[in-house]
């Protein structure tokens, strides 16, 4: 399991309805593009934060080391925004730098449109993470089947969360067999055996479905995959929350 | 209530009780691509309330023939009986013979594809068409049947392998059937989960619910079951009370059936 569902089953949100949630991540997302400011960006990280940590009970390293993943891939994007490469001197840079043949240069206008970026793309990644760390995909699921979400989409996704925990255990347990056996002792090994270990998976995809078609049958399947749907409560913190966080979103916009 | 299709009433509750509830009648089946046959005339019999073991080494045709009884496969020649009335392979015959007759896998990651565990019990209900009442009841009490009424909540992939099987088996107690196939379900489980699910077999037996098992191992046979089946190469080559095949130790020998 990993850690992500791991906290998003045993978060104290778990039981609240997932639309509510997923509404709070919506109008964070929504804020965070409409109010083109870094400091909102930077805000709706905060609620997030607050949010997840302290009326989920995520923990706060949980919550940052996720963050700070996402943040790693924005930093680099980043970096091309903010920095300019050229072969000849360049024109109302700032700063520039001389390496070799070539010109590093930036200016503030480039690290104030690097820092408005980045401060949207993690206001909106926090909002993400919210969602995914407080609610399991079945409560996702369950939502898209009340919005009304075609029931084959509905079935695949389903499906699909479930063999892949199916599938990871198949494929540790050959890959523990091929290792008892040497089989990733050398590079020439390891490719061969990864190789197999690919080829063994399809297989055994294949034959899982087969199997779990007749399972499915057995139990009366006609074509759609019917199952309860679960009860939720409605939590009126999660509406002040938003209603804070939206004021707050737009005050940081209006101020800067 | 689910209703009979055509008017078709089971007839063991008419003949109060005392006729087989499942009966499966020289059965032939043929696996694509296989020359030999997987069946060749197999028969059985089920009685109301009977605890049968169905023995017989690998490819003996235990599973094939279990998948008859459900109506997975369908025969070639003979003919499967639940409670007196022969089954029908249409839509309305297969709903109503699941109804009836429910299979357990003997890889419960086979058999669970929800996410969680109240909706993976809540399938075959639901599919039978009770209401979301109905089946949440049902949901509940096969749950608390097998001791897995405190997991509802739980995703499937984070349930050990003993309770996989518990929730594999309470997919198909929630459909309340009057017969329960168990195709080696014990195998993968510890002595005491094993004895965990003979408990809730030997409640269910007398409730009246029949269970076949299938397994390799004779002296699980021994200890649990009433009645004894053996099969070889497709055949039943013996069917009695479990005593009185057990006591023909040489026959069984023969068979190679579990020994």
């Amino acid at each position: 399991m990993s850690v992500i569902d791991r906290y998003a089953y045993v978060n104290r949100l778990r039981h609240i309805d997932p639309a509510q949630k997923a509404g709070l991540a919506l109008l964070v997302i929504v804020l965070c593009l409409l109010l083109n400011r870094t400091v909102v960006g930077i805000l709706a990280v905060g609620w997030m934060w607050v949010a997840a940590t302290w009326q989920a009970g995520v923990p706060r390293r949980v919550f940052g080391r996720v963050l700070l993943a996402e943040g790693s891939f924005l930093a680099l994007a980043a970096a091309g925004v903010a920095l300019g490469v050229s072969a000849s001197p360049p024109l109302g840079a700032d700063w520039q730098w001389r390496i070799g043949s070539l010109w590093l240069s930036s200016s503030i206008a480039a690290v104030n449109h690097a820092l408005l970026l980045v401060s949207r793309a993690l206001g909106c990644a926090a909002a993400m993470n919210f969602l995914a760390l407080t609610t399991p995909l079945v409560d996702v699921v369950e939502l898209l089947r009340r919005l009304r979400t075609p029931v084959l989409l509905i079935d695949l996704m389903a499906l699909i969360y479930r063999f892949i925990f199916v599938l990871l255990e198949c494929m540790e347990r050959i890959y523990i067999a091929q290792q008892s056996r040497l089989g990733y002792s050398t590079r020439r090994n390891a490719m061969k055996s990864a190789a197999l270990l690919g080829s063994r998976l399809f297989l055994e995809t294949y034959q899982r479905s087969q199997r779990m078609q007749t399972a499915l049958e057995s139990r009366g399947y006609d074509g759609d995959l019917r199952v309860l749907s679960i009860t939720y409560r409605r939590d009126w913190r999660i509406v002040w929350l938003g209603i804070a966080m939206a004021s707050s979103l737009l005050l940081a916009w209006l101020a800067g | 209530m689910v209703g009979y299709c055509n008017g078709q009433q089971p007839a063991a509750s008419l003949a109060g009780g005392i006729a087989p509830i499942l009966e499966a009648d020289a059965l032939f089946y043929n696996y694509a691509g296989r020359s030999d046959y997987a069946l060749r005339g197999a028969s059985l019999r089920l009685f109301p309330g009977q605890k049968a073991a169905l023995l017989g080494r690998n490819g003996s045709g235990k599973s094939t023939l279990l998948l008859h009884c459900n109506g997975i496969l369908q025969p070639e020649r003979g003919q499967v009986r639940v409670a007196g009335a022969p089954m029908t392979y249409d839509r309305c015959g297969l709903k109503q013979w699941r109804h009836q007759v429910g299979l357990i896998f003997q890889r419960p990651d086979d058999q669970l594809f929800s996410a969680s565990v109240m909706q993976d019990i809540s399938f075959g209900p639901l599919n039978l068409g009770f209401s979301d009442d109905e089946a949440r009841r049902r949901v509940q009490k096969a749950a608390d049947q097998c001791g897995v009424g405190d997991l509802l909540d739980r995703p499937t992939h984070a349930l050990s392998s003993g309770e996989k099987a518990r929730v594999a088996l309470a997919g198909v107690l929630a459909m309340e059937p009057l017969v329960i196939l168990a195709d080696e379900v014990i195998a993968s489980l510890d002595p005491w989960m094993r004895r965990q699910v003979f408990d809730i077999f030997d409640q269910l037996a007398r409730q009246g619910v029949s269970v076949l098992l299938s397994t390799h191992d004779i002296y699980i046979a021994r200890m649990w079951a009433d009645r004894i089946v053996v099969m070889d190469d497709g055949i039943v080559v013996a069917a009695d009370v479990a005593e009185r095949v057990l006591a023909n130790m040489e026959e069984l020998m023969q068979y190679k059936a579990g020994i």
